[in-house]
């Protein structure tokens, strides 16, 4: 059986942190058992002590040699995605070796006390999305290696309150990673109301989530403009593009005004409707004046904002839109698309 | 303590955290499965697993020292902590994805309007910590954020009505029904995806129920105790909304510009149509709530399926239409809601 993943990673994390000289590639595959039980030693190595009967000096082919370069190189990745600094050097001989050294890999001294640790152990916890979540977790354990405080129970100190973050885009994963290493992506984008997508060229620069939903800003390359995108509307895959972002990135990014916008939520203009006695609550909660009419009806003055109009045909013959006229065209049209069904 | 998300096992993961906790043990000989599970917030299962990759790594080439770490199911035993070096075992640095991750997460945590202060204050502080140790690694963290939505005065009663155990009186809107009824509650917890609900027993419908705060109108603590029995806790990260499979099924079909009825309702199947729609088929223990998004739909789609609920839907635009067609036609129309089943 091939030796797991997280043995091998583990070794060549311990490798490189233990040793005070850079270690050429051919020390490593020669010291580390996973390298040698799948592609043998290098040309010319001492062996390490043998665990498997399955390697041996027969398969050290050149074919081998490439697929340990691809194995090596996809492993120090992995060990710098968990943050480590490998540092790569050459030697008077011209040799490539790696380390990571201590200094460039400890943690900086930090003291939390036990009501700091409990509120970040509930904040460890509110990802729902894997890699976030295992990010979270492992940020959480070199932190207690450096000594965090471990004693009291997060849902202790915070009561009943438990917090969390969705992430059900398939999207997420490869923007939050674009928008990290400032890479420009493409994508199909399916607007609200289009009925194909289409593709999007973007450099994205932040991903914000408002009442559960993801939405990423950034640059669109195609309309020269700054865009906010709903996650949940890309369809298919977020391809990296090369080359580097074109437009500045701002300091600030506003996803979420944006997002209420389309929610209808900043408005300058008012409007009058009649409103069934009784119905219509959240109208009521909105209202900035409410006057009985007496007769089993009110008249309510509401802000009138994007979407109003599809909002008000959801209470059928309890709302009547007296002004303005133009939402009352929009509700009539609506109403007789409906009639018509 | 309640539900941990399970995750599949990942080489990535368990590497993380067997670099912390070669650590974390070297600090405590003799430290106890349990504490130390407890600790990195992993089951003992997970634990033992990564306590039988330990002993096949080492820091050394050329067939140095592999770490002499055991444990007899209770104790964990470092042999030769030596191996390491003096050093080789200090904390390591968070990485940019850690510092993201728990930053963010902090910073989101932090925004919640019901929080209580003390707990905030420690959350800012440890934020500010994590910042500074993470140094460049918490650059990145700013490329995303969170906000959680809650409406903080009736936070605040419900969180304290918890912990005081209390029974709760509300007048709560059901956007289903568009009426506001007036309940007594015995709340279980509070949860935040996207929106805040509270999870509690209801006295009305002796059942367990789920609700909005920014649907609650009217809130009060009562003098009785809270008295919810004993429930198991649903895992809510698939969602608030499970529909039973015995509920009825409701089938839409939407045109482009109805997509979205896929984002916000939970649906078993949604399948392409030719013109860039979809046929989205659904199931709600009320069928008759769906009423609404019928008449919000407009040119954009149209329930198939029961007819009863199309019919429905159809008659109230009729008699709203009534009202726009002259002067105060509105009070001729004897409008039933019952009629709609409502």
């Amino acid at each position: 059986m091939a030796i797991a993943k997280a043995e091998r990673l583990m070794n060549l994390a311990l490798c490189l942190l233990g040793t005070r000289r850079p270690l050429s590639k051919r020390e490593l595959r020669e010291s580390i058992e996973a390298y040698v039980e799948a592609f043998g030693p290098g040309r010319g190595a001492a062996f390490g002590p043998g665990r498997g009967a399955a390697s041996g000096p027969e398969k050290a082919a050149a074919g081998s040699d490439d697929s340990f370069n691809r194995m090596f190189e996809r492993d120090k990745d992995d060990l710098r995605e968990l943050g480590l600094v490998i540092e790569t050097v050459e030697n008077l001989d011209g040799e490539v070796g790696y380390l990571a050294r201590r200094d460039s890999n400890r943690l900086p001294p930090i003291t939390l006390d036990a009501e700091e640790a409990a509120a970040l152990g509930l904040a460890a916890k509110v990802w729902q999305q894997a890699r976030l979540a295992g990010a979270a977790s492992g940020a959480l354990q070199k932190l207690r290696a450096a000594g965090l405080p471990e004693d009291v129970d997060p849902y202790e100190v915070h009561g009943a309150l438990e917090p969390r973050i969705p992430v059900h885009e398939a999207a997420f994963e490869p923007l939050m990673l674009a928008c990290r290493d400032r890479r420009p992506v493409v994508f199909d984008y399916r607007k609200a109301t289009a009925a194909r997508p289409e593709p999007r060229h973007v450099e994205p620069w932040a991903l914000e989530c408002w009442r559960g939903h993801w939405y990423l800003a950034g640059w669109d390359r195609d309309r020269g403009a700054e865009r906010v995108f709903r996650l949940s509307r890309i369809t298919g895959k977020v391809r990296s593009r090369g080359g580097s972002f074109t437009a500045e990135v701002p300091d600030v990014v506003t996803v979420r005004e944006t997002v209420a916008g389309w929610a209808g939520e900043i408005t300058d203009r008012s409007a009058r409707i009649r409103l069934r006695t009784g119905a219509g609550y959240p109208l009521r909660a909105k209202a900035t004046a409410v006057r009985e009419l007496g007769d089993g009806w009110d008249e309510l003055e509401i802000p009138y904002g994007h979407g109003l109009d599809a909002w008000l045909v959801e209470f059928g013959p309890d709302v009547v839109v007296l002004e303005p006229a133009e939402l009352r065209a929009d509700v009539v049209d609506r109403l007789r698309a409906v009639a018509k069904g | 303590m309640a539900g941990k998300p399970a995750r599949p096992a990942n080489a990535i993961d368990q590497t993380r955290r067997m670099l912390s906790l070669v650590t974390y043990l070297r600090e405590r000989p003799g430290a106890r499965v349990e504490d130390v599970a407890r600790a990195f917030g992993i089951t003992e299962d997970e634990l033992v697993s990564d306590l039988d990759v330990l002993p096949m790594c080492g820091t050394s080439f050329r067939g140095g020292d592999l770490l002499d770490i055991d444990t007899d199911g209770e104790h964990i035993w470092w042999h030769n902590p030596a191996a390491l070096g003096e050093d080789a075992a200090e904390p390591l640095r968070l990485a940019a994805d850690e510092a993201t991750a728990l930053l963010v997460a902090a910073r989101a945590v932090a925004t919640l309007p019901g929080l209580r202060e003390s707990d905030r204050q420690a959350l800012l502080r440890a934020t500010a910590k994590v910042e500074n140790a993470a140094g460049e690694a918490a650059g990145a963290s700013s490329r995303l954020s969170v906000t959680f939505e809650s409406e903080g005065g009736v936070f605040a009663d419900v969180d304290r009505a918890i912990s005081e155990r209390r029974r709760l009186w509300i007048r709560y809107y059901s956007p289903a029904r568009d009426e506001v009824t007036e309940r007594e509650i015995d709340p279980i917890r509070l949860v935040s995806v996207g929106h805040t609900y509270v999870e509690a027993w209801c006295r009305r419908s002796e059942a367990r129920r789920t609700f909005r705060l920014d649907r609650v109108a009217e809130i009060k603590i009562l003098d009785e105790p809270s008295e919810p029995p004993e429930v198991e806790l649903r895992d809510l990260s698939e969602g608030l909304v499970q529909p039973a499979a015995e509920d009825p099924e409701v089938v839409v079909e939407v045109g482009p510009g109805g997509r979205w009825v896929a984002e916000y309702y939970p649906h078993d199947s949604a399948d392409e149509l030719p013109d860039g729609g979809l046929r989205i088929t659904l199931r709600t223990p009320d069928p008759a709530s769906l009423r609404r998004l019928a008449l919000r739909l407009g040119h954009d789609g149209r329930i198939v399926s029961p007819p009863d609920l199309a019919d429905s839907a159809r008659r109230a635009a009729r008699e709203a239409l009534a009202a726009y067609d002259g002067p105060d036609r509105v009070e001729d129309g004897p409008y039933d809601r019952r009629e709609q089943g409502l």
